[in-house]
């Protein structure tokens, strides 16, 4: 789309969601440009923000009645670049707030896709229930961006990642159909179109409501900080922890970097500084068992040579232990200007091996490497606080960057566990996933949006699809790309 | 343990392009035991899958396994039991059941109250889709969200898409007391008090494993007791348990059965029978009860359970007469209903076709153009 398309546009948009709701202005589009991974700055050639569902189903027809590509957004906090919009109208989903249902009887809640995740635990709390997944960004961001990216968080170790909620969604397909997918109203046969539909980030349509699984609010929760002079001894605990057969809540591993950045920041969570690593472990639900559990875990961590062991003793000293991990990125920003978090899960039992790799690259490269991750699930965070303006550091940091995703599907894992591929992670696709299999992924997206014009160009490496396009077979079935 | 893969999906691969080439519909079949259900699939020849057993790769550190799917839940079973864990599936039928045919058809049972059904369970998989190409979706690791999620496609779809030859999964430890308890439960035509009681029940500080509703006849072909009852399966350390039996104690008569009744529970679905589930929100449980009887009572009997978290009803009719069954599939209902298994000539005439919406059509036209794999299995017309 060019720039003397954006006029028209505009002001029909406008029409639709009034003037002040639609932006064109270069200074006001800066804050679309990037989103919460730095490092990507795309502009938009227009963004556009529906207040109500009406609204939302009229802009996307108007935009498929034109052929316009766009890019949904909810909060803007994804950290894959999933939510830019390289010259492309961007859908901003953050003005759709409403719930529209809580059935506390049956723990479900049905929202828009702007809600706010904690805004969603924190009104289900009057009926004490809670939303599951939980991302460290879950004061901003929304239940429509959780569903695009499968979004997970520390406890869903235990209560599983946003699939394992969402039970039903209504969908605008990018051609304008008005879709029902999965069922909140009993089980659901045929194909399972819910589960297809999260994690396509944004590239299947426009979720106009979710109907999300709510879980009770543990009756009782113990926190454990347990501190390890090596990440090799954490990395041994928390395979002993699991396979003891308790599945904690939550089991979240820092190591001495990150400690000492959280330590020195004003979410300082009274970690000790001299620690190599700590685990932060919790576990929850009936009173009845729990300390047994506590006591075995503490058992377990000493085994494997925690020096010390410290089990929160109040609700504020827990919140302040989970503070200092929920707000690790953020403290990372007194190290340097700029932080590029990675999103890898290898299979639990090879942590240490994979760690000792990381920091060796990390070594090799001169770049600093502070690991917070989710130790329970082998899903790893390693980040590298850099500063953008020096060319000669970034480019260390991204050739490390890249040596460390090898790393991790050389040990049979994965590049994302829970951030998306966007556009930061295309690159991998071609390493983990074989033509045939790009290939299949393909199709499917063009079955859900057969110009892909939704957030076009993300997940799946553009090539891998027109591959596959240019068989014959395959042409009778679907209609034409978009012409580039 | 890991072994070296045979190349299985490859020699499913060269058979489904043959059938593509020669444009022979297939049906797919893993043990057979399934395919009483009296699903109208319109195929000339059987694709055998259950050939291809055997387990590749289980690291019981990462609680994760990859097997064939020919491999039998009783070999699964049997491997992860000794390593203190377990695959938290328990489908309808036995143990001979395999891998591929509970994923394909999505089945759960009564655990699936705590653990979810396979999707929930499933890491990945390989599927030769009805186009003869080898689909490698998802991965063994627990947490997997790069590219679009092929796997929960797979799972569920009946193998329309394709014939799934390899499977991982997720694993879970098995807890350190695992016991069953019977409640007794107020029955009646007048469905009130059991509505009041199932109310409480749900309302109730538990974490079990299993929560199932049993009528009268199948609580005793199980050998769990006499009269309408509850079976709750309660896992965990000692504490948690006798905490939860102690719970038990305040709702209702209660008293424990072995857990062998929870095999009779899956098996006790004898040959011949048609089956249907209806679901709605769990609230509603006690009406969809109240229907499955009436049903019941029309016809000549039914065995009825049902998972009182899920909402899900499931009404075996041992001789099943079409009129009662057509009075029931035919009653307007504000709830979901499947049919699992009917009697194939009742298929046809009761059984509404699904699928047939146009994202559905389309995925199944992308992976299977020609409608090779298992045509009709979800009753869908013939093209």
């Amino acid at each position: 789309m060019t720039g003397t398309d954006a006029g028209p546009l505009a002001t029909r948009l406008a029409a639709i969601v009034g003037g002040r709701h639609v932006l064109q202005r270069r200074s006001e589009l800066l804050v679309y440009t990037s989103d919460g991974l730095p490092g990507y700055r795309k502009h938009p050639s227009l963004a556009v923000f529906p207040g109500t569902r009406d609204e939302l189903i009229a802009v996307v027809r108007l935009l498929a009645g034109d052929g316009v590509p766009f890019v949904p957004r909810g909060a803007g906090t994804g950290l894959s670049g999933g939510a830019l919009a390289d010259g492309v109208l961007l859908l901003g989903l953050n003005r759709l707030t409403r719930i529209l249902a809580l059935d506390a009887d049956n723990r479900l809640a049905t929202v828009e896709p702007g809600v706010v995740n904690a805004t969603l635990s924190r009104v289900a709390s009057a009926h004490g229930l809670h939303y599951a997944p939980d991302p460290s960004s879950q004061a901003a961001c929304t239940i429509g961006g959780n569903v695009a990216e499968n979004a997970g968080g520390p406890h869903c170790l235990k209560y599983g990642v946003t699939l394992n909620h969402v039970v039903a969604i209504t969908a605008i397909l990018p051609e304008g159909d008005i879709v029902r997918l999965g069922n909140a109203d009993g089980e659901t046969e045929g194909y399972d179109l819910a589960g297809a539909f999260v994690g396509s980030e944004g590239c299947f349509g426009v979720a106009l409501d979710v109907t999300v699984r709510l879980e009770p609010d543990p009756p009782a929760v113990r926190t454990l900080l347990a501190d390890f002079s090596s990440i090799d001894a954490a990395a041994r605990a928390t395979s002993a922890i699991i396979a003891s057969g308790i599945l904690p809540a939550a089991l979240e591993m820092m190591d001495g970097a990150t400690i000492r950045a959280v330590e020195a920041s004003i979410y300082a969570a009274g970690y000790p500084v001299d620690a190599e690593a700590v685990l932060l472990v919790e576990v929850d639900g009936l009173a009845a068992g729990l300390e047994a559990d506590v006591r075995t875990i503490e058992r377990l961590c000493r085994a494997a040579g925690a020096r010390q062991v410290r089990v929160a003793a109040d609700e504020p000293e827990r919140a302040r232990l989970w503070q200092g991990r929920k707000k690790a990125f953020g403290a990372m920003g007194r190290v340097s200007s700029h932080l590029v978090v990675q999103d890898a899960v290898i299979p639990r039992t090879l942590l240490p091996e994979v760690l000792a790799r990381i920091q060796d690259i990390g070594s090799r490269h001169r770049v600093s490497v502070c690991n917070v991750f989710h130790a329970g699930d082998g899903n790893l965070h390693p980040n590298i606080a850099y500063n953008a303006g020096d060319p000669d550091e970034t480019g260390r940091v991204h050739r490390a960057m890249r040596e460390m995703m090898r790393a991790c599907i050389d040990a049979g894992g994965t590049i994302t566990g829970e951030h998306g591929v966007g556009l930061d992670k295309l690159e991998y696709m071609e390493q983990l996933f074989t033509a045939d299999t790009l290939a299949a992924m393909c199709r499917l997206r063009e079955v859900f949006d057969p110009l892909r014009r939704s957030n076009p160009g993300k997940v799946v490496p553009v090539h891998s699809c027109r591959e596959w396009t240019m068989a014959p077979s395959v042409r009778r079935a679907v209609p034409p790309p978009p012409a580039a | 343990m890991t072994a070296a893969a045979p190349p299985v999906t490859d020699q499913v691969r060269d058979r489904v392009r043959d059938a593509i080439a020669a444009r022979t519909p297939l049906r797919i079949a893993g043990a057979g035991t399934w395919l009483h259900a009296g699903r109208p699939v319109r195929a000339d020849r059987r694709l055998e899958i259950a050939e291809s057993a055997g387990i590749l790769e289980y690291t019981p550190g990462d609680l994760t396994l990859t097997a064939l799917a020919g491999t039998t839940l009783d070999e699964i079973a049997r491997v992860t039991r000794a390593e203190g864990q377990w695959l938290t599936l328990d489908p309808a039928g036995s143990g001979a059941g395999t891998l591929g045919a509970t994923f394909a058809t999505g089945s759960a049972g009564p655990l699936a109250h705590a653990f979810g059904l396979p999707r929930d369970h499933a890491l990945g998989l390989t599927l030769v889709t009805g186009r003869g190409d080898v689909v490698r979706a998802g991965g063994r690791v627990v947490k997997n969200v790069a590219g679009f999620d092929l796997t929960r496609l797979a799972v569920g779809a009946w193998g329309t898409l394709g014939a799934i030859t390899e499977l991982s999964v997720r694993l879970r430890a098995v807890p350190e007391i695992d016991v069953t308890i019977a409640v007794a439960m107020p029955d009646g035509p007048d469905g009130g008090p059991l509505a009041e009681r199932l109310a409480l029940v749900r309302q109730a500080p538990l974490r079990a494993l299993a929560v199932e509703l049993l009528n009268a006849p199948l609580a005793r072909a199980t050998g769990a007791g006499d009269g309408q009852l509850l079976l709750v399966r309660l896992g965990g350390n000692e504490p948690l348990v006798r905490a939860q039996r102690d719970t038990l104690e305040r709702l209702g008569d209660s008293r424990e059965v072995p857990p062998a009744v929870w095999a009779s529970l899956r098996a006790a679905e004898p040959a011949g029978s048609a089956v249907v589930r209806l679901s709605a929100r769990a609230s509603r449980l006690a009406g969809l009860w109240g229907v499955a009887r009436e049903a019941g009572d029309a016809g000549s009997g039914a065995l009825c359970h049902a998972s009182v978290g899920r909402g899900v009803v499931r009404a075996i009719f041992p001789a099943p007469r079409q009129d009662a069954l057509a009075s029931l599939l035919s009653r307007p209902m504000p709830s979901t209903l499947i049919c699992e298994s009917l009697p194939a000539p009742l298929w046809d005439s009761l059984a509404p076709g699904t699928a047939g919406d146009r994202l559905s059509t389309g995925i199944r036209d992308a992976f299977d153009p020609d409608h090779l794999m298992n045509p009709g299995v979800f009753g869908e017309p013939a093209a």
